[in-house]
C-alpha cells in the first residue's frame, strides 16, 4: 500500500493494522472470539439509543444474537475442519447501508481478516454500527484489533489495486458496474471472488390460499418486500404471477389493500411517476403485448399475456408490478433466467418451485421464501454459503 | 392542415377556437404516427387510446420526453431522413435523438420565425450569435443549439458568430457589428449561460464597452448552469443593462423534441403558448391536470412534428399555469412559469449508483 493510500480514510482500524492483515493468523469457522464480539455487538446496538430510529440497523443487531448465531453454527459443524482463507477485501454496495456490515459478519464467522470498502455517501447507519464496533474494539476486543478495517475512498482504480493484491477473497456487491470496474483490478492466484450482480425477483400467489389468509398482514408484508425498498433491491418482487381458481376477486383485494397501504405511507416523489410511464413505453414499443390495468402512479400494474426472458429488461422500481395469470406453475420457467434471484411465495409449497427449477434446469432462482421475507438476511446469499466459501477446509478421511 | 395555422396570428385564438382547431391537428398526427411508428402503436395500445375517445386535449396521450434518449421514433422511412436533431446533452450524458425529414424541418423554421415575429417584429435583422461558428458546421448530426440558430439564419441579415473557435469572445468582430448595424433594431442570440459568461464576464473582465441598446436579446435554455450558479432571472437583465445597455430580452422555453413551437417570455415575464402548442400541468401522482396555479409536471403539445411521434410530451420540468387568454400583454393562449426540473430520486436497493461514478 503506497500510491494514493493517503486518499484512504479509516473508519475503524488504521493504515498500520490494514498493512498487517497478510500475516495476522486466520481463525477457525464461527471461532468464540468472532461470536463473541458479535454477541456484544449485537447488545451494544441493541441498547444504543440512537440506533432505534433505523430498523435495519436493529434488524441487523437481532440476526447477530447468540441464539441466532449458535443456530448457524450448527449447519456448520459437520466434522470437518474449517479455517479463515486470510485477507478478505469487500466492497460494499452504495445504498443499502447495513450490507457492509452483514458482509463483515460472513467474513469475520469464516475466518477471515476483514477490509470493508464503505460507500461515500455518509449514512448514518454506517456511522452508528462503527462506533459500536470502535468502542468493542477498543475496550474487551482489542484482540479482534488485527482483523478489521473499514475505509472510505473516492473510486480509485490505484488503491483497489492495491486493496485486491494482497486479498485470499474478494467480496463485491453493488451490481453488474461495479463488478465490471472491480474486476479491472487482478487477483492473486489462490484468491477467490464472489460478485453479487444485478438480480430481479418475483412474488407467486396462489389465490385460494391468498382468500384465506388476513388480507392486511398479507399487504403489509409484501410492501416490506417492495416499497419499503422503493423496490429496488435484487430481491423485491417485480412480476406478480397468480396462480388458482379465484384469482380475480384476490386480485382485486390483493391491490385494493396495498394500495390503500402505499397511499399512506410511502413517499412516491414525481419522478417515480415519470420513470414508471416510460418503463411502461419502452416495454409496449418493444412489442410486448400489455395492459396498463391501474389508474394512478403509486401502484403501476401491468398486466402481460405471457412471459418472456426480455419482459424483466423493462423492470422499474418505487411500485411497478407485471402480472400474469398461470394455468401450470411450469409457465413462469421463461423468466427464470440467469438473473432471477428470489421467489416469494404465498400458498405455493416450496417443493413446487424447486420441481420447476430443477426439471427445467433453469439458470436462475437462488431462493424461495415466503411473502414478507424478501429482505432477510441469511447465511445462504445469492447461491452461496457465505461462511463456507469464504473459508477453507483441511481436508482429511472421515 | 397546418397552413390553417400558418395565416393566423400565432397568439390571437381564445381558449375554445384555439383547443377545437389544435385538437383536430393533433389527432390527424396521431393517426399518422401510428400508422407509420409501429413502436408508438404499440404504446398506444398498451394506454388503451383510441382518436374515437378522445374529446379534449387533456386526454391526448403523452410520451415521456426521455424516450427519445432510449430509442428511435420516427413516422418516416429511413430515406426521408433529413437531417438527426440531438438534444444539446450540456447536463445530461445522453442526448435526444429526433428524426427529421426535409419538411418537418422548415415547418419548424417557418413557425420559429412566425412566433418571434410577434416579439421582435417581422422585418429581417442583422444578428449577433452569442456563439461559435463551429456549431452549424456538422449539418448532418447537430444539436439544438446549431438548430435554433440555423432556424434564425432565414430571420436574419447577415449572422456574424461573435465568439471565436476558442469560446473567446472577439471584440473586433462585435465593434464591426455595431459600426454597421448598432443605429437600427438587432438580434442577439445566446444560451443564457453562453451571453453570462462569454459575453457579460468578457466586457466586464476585458473592460470592453459595447452599446447594445438596439439589440434584442434572444435566449433559451441554459438557465440550469445559471440556476446552478444562483443566477436569476432579474439578476441576468440587470447585469446586462449595466454592462452593455441591453434593454430587450426575449427568454424562451423550448425543447430539441418540439422545436419550432417555443414558448417566447413576454414582457411581463410570461412564457406564451402560441397556437402551434398548448400546455398541461400534470399532478405526479396520477397524472390528472392541474388547475391553474397549481404547480406540476410539465405536458407539451405541439402540432409540429410531423416526421416523428413527438407531438405530446410530458416533460421533466415543473411549472405553473399562471392564466388563460387573459395576460396583460394581450396575447391569448395560456401562459406559463417554469419551476425547475424534477429532482432525481435517492433510490434504495443493491442496484448502486457508486457506479455511476465510474462513466
Amino acid at each position: 500500500m503506497q500510491a494514493n493510500s493517503a486518499n484512504m480514510d479509516f473508519l475503524v482500524g488504521s493504515m498500520e493494522i490494514l498493512q498487517g492483515m497478510p500475516a495476522i493468523p486466520s481463525l477457525s469457522v464461527f471461532s468464540d472470539l468472532a461470536v463473541n464480539f458479535l454477541e456484544d455487538l449485537s447488545r451494544e446496538l441493541i441498547n444504543d439509543k440512537n440506533a432505534r430510529a433505523y430498523s435495519d440497523v436493529i434488524s441487523f443487531a437481532y440476526w447477530i444474537r447468540r441464539a441466532s448465531l449458535e443456530k448457524a453454527k450448527t449447519m456448520m459443524t459437520d466434522g470437518r475442519c474449517r479455517i479463515g482463507r486470510g485477507v478478505a477485501l469487500h466492497i460494499a454496495p452504495s445504498n443499502v447501508p447495513v450490507n457492509f456490515a452483514v458482509t463483515m459478519t460472513y467474513s469475520l464467522l469464516s475466518g477471515n481478516c476483514t477490509v470493508i470498502r464503505v460507500s461515500s455517501k455518509p449514512f448514518e447507519q454506517i456511522a452508528i454500527i462503527c462506533r459500536a464496533l470502535n468502542k468493542l474494539l477498543s475496550g474487551a476486543f482489542s484482540s479482534l484489533i488485527p482483523y478489521v478495517c473499514v475505509v472510505r475512498y473516492e473510486h480509485s482504480d490505484e488503491i483497489t489495486a492495491e486493496l485486491s493484491a494482497m486479498c485470499d477473497v474478494r467480496v463485491v456487491w453493488g451490481g453488474n458496474r461495479t463488478i465490471a470496474q472491480i474486476r479491472k483490478a487482478s487477483l492473486p492466484p489462490r484468491a477467490i471472488e464472489l460478485t453479487f450482480s444485478d438480480r430481479h425477483s418475483i412474488a407467486i400467489i396462489n389465490s385460494d390460499e391468498y382468500l384465506k389468509r388476513d388480507p392486511e398482514k398479507t399487504a403489509k408484508d409484501f410492501y416490506t418486500d417492495t416499497y419499503y425498498t422503493d423496490q429496488n433491491a435484487c430481491s423485491s418482487p417485480r412480476l406478480v404471477v397468480w396462480t388458482g381458481s379465484c384469482v380475480s376477486e384476490a386480485r382485486e383485494r390483493f391491490w385494493s389493500y396495498l394500495d390503500r397501504l402505499v397511499k399512506q405511507d410511502y413517499n412516491l416523489r414525481p419522478i417515480q411517476s415519470v420513470d414508471k410511464l416510460l418503463s411502461l413505453c419502452l416495454l409496449s414499443a418493444s412489442g410486448q403485448s400489455a395492459r396498463l390495468v391501474s389508474s394512478d402512479n403509486y401502484v403501476v400494474r401491468v398486466e402481460v399475456d405471457h412471459l418472456s426472458p426480455e419482459l424483466m429488461n423493462y423492470k422499474d422500481s418505487g411500485g411497478y408490478f407485471f402480472e400474469y395469470t398461470a394455468k401450470d406453475i411450469n409457465e413462469i420457467v421463461p423468466v427464470l433466467t440467469k438473473s432471477c434471484q428470489t421467489i416469494t411465495v404465498l400458498g405455493i409449497p416450496y417443493k413446487d418451485v424447486t420441481d420447476v427449477v430443477v426439471n427445467n434446469g433453469t439458470k436462475g432462482v437462488d431462493r424461495i421464501v415466503p411473502m414478507g421475507m424478501a429482505m432477510g438476511i441469511e447465511y445462504i446469499w445469492d447461491g452461496f454459503d457465505m461462511i463456507s466459501s469464504m473459508s477453507r477446509i483441511v481436508y482429511f478421511p472421515q | 392542415m397546418i397552413d390553417d395555422f400558418n395565416s393566423i396570428p400565432p397568439y390571437s385564438l381564445a381558449k375554445a377556437e384555439k383547443e377545437a382547431m389544435l385538437l383536430k391537428e393533433i389527432k390527424e398526427r396521431i393517426a399518422f404516427h401510428r400508422e407509420n411508428c409501429k413502436e408508438y402503436n404499440n404504446i398506444l395500445n398498451t394506454l388503451n387510446y383510441s382518436n374515437e375517445n378522445c374529446t379534449q386535449l387533456s386526454q391526448v396521450p403523452f410520451l415521456p420526453v426521455r424516450i427519445f434518449k432510449e430509442m428511435s421514433l420516427k413516422s418516416i422511412p429511413d430515406e426521408q431522413v433529413f437531417k438527426i436533431m440531438t438534444s444539446s446533452g450540456t447536463t445530461t450524458q445522453v442526448a435526444s435523438k429526433i428524426y427529421l425529414n426535409k419538411q418537418n424541418a422548415l415547418l419548424q423554421q417557418k413557425i420559429l420565425l412566425h412566433l418571434l415575429g410577434d416579439f421582435v417584429g417581422k422585418k429581417r435583422m442583422p444578428m449577433l450569435v452569442i456563439d461559435t461558428k463551429e456549431i452549424i458546421k456538422n449539418r448532418k448530426l447537430f444539436t439544438s443549439r446549431g438548430a435554433t440558430v440555423m432556424g434564425l439564419e432565414f430571420a436574419a441579415r447577415n449572422m456574424v458568430f461573435a465568439l471565436d473557435e476558442n469560446m473567446r469572445l472577439d471584440a473586433d468582430v462585435v465593434s464591426d457589428f455595431l459600426d454597421k448595424y448598432g443605429q437600427n433594431d438587432f438580434l442577439i442570440f445566446g444560451l443564457t449561460f453562453m451571453v453570462w459568461k462569454h459575453l457579460y464576464d468578457a466586457i466586464e473582465e476585458r473592460n470592453l464597452s459595447f452599446d447594445l441598446s438596439n439589440g434584442y436579446l434572444l435566449t433559451g435554455g441554459g438557465w440550469k448552469k445559471l440556476v446552478e450558479q444562483a443566477v436569476s432571472s432579474e439578476e441576468f437583465k440587470q447585469r446586462g443593462k449595466k454592462l452593455c445597455n441591453l434593454n430587450r430580452y426575449v427568454d424562451h422555453y423550448g425543447m430539441a423534441e418540439q422545436s419550432g413551437s417555443i414558448f417566447p417570455e413576454c414582457p411581463c415575464g410570461h412564457l406564451h403558448a402560441s397556437i402551434y402548442s398548448d400546455v398541461i400541468t400534470r399532478r405526479f401522482e396520477d397524472f390528472s391536470p392541474c388547475e391553474i396555479g397549481e404547480p406540476g409536471i410539465i405536458q407539451v403539445i405541439s402540432v409540429v412534428p410531423h416526421s416523428y411521434p413527438g407531438n405530446s410530451l410530458l416533460t421533466e420540468d415543473m411549472g405553473v399555469i399562471l392564466g388563460e387568454d387573459d395576460c396583460p400583454c394581450g396575447r391569448k393562449g395560456k401562459y406559463i412559469k417554469i419551476l425547475g426540473r424534477i429532482k432525481s430520486a435517492e433510490i434504495r436497493g443493491c442496484s448502486d449508483t457508486y457506479a455511476s461514478k465510474f462513466s
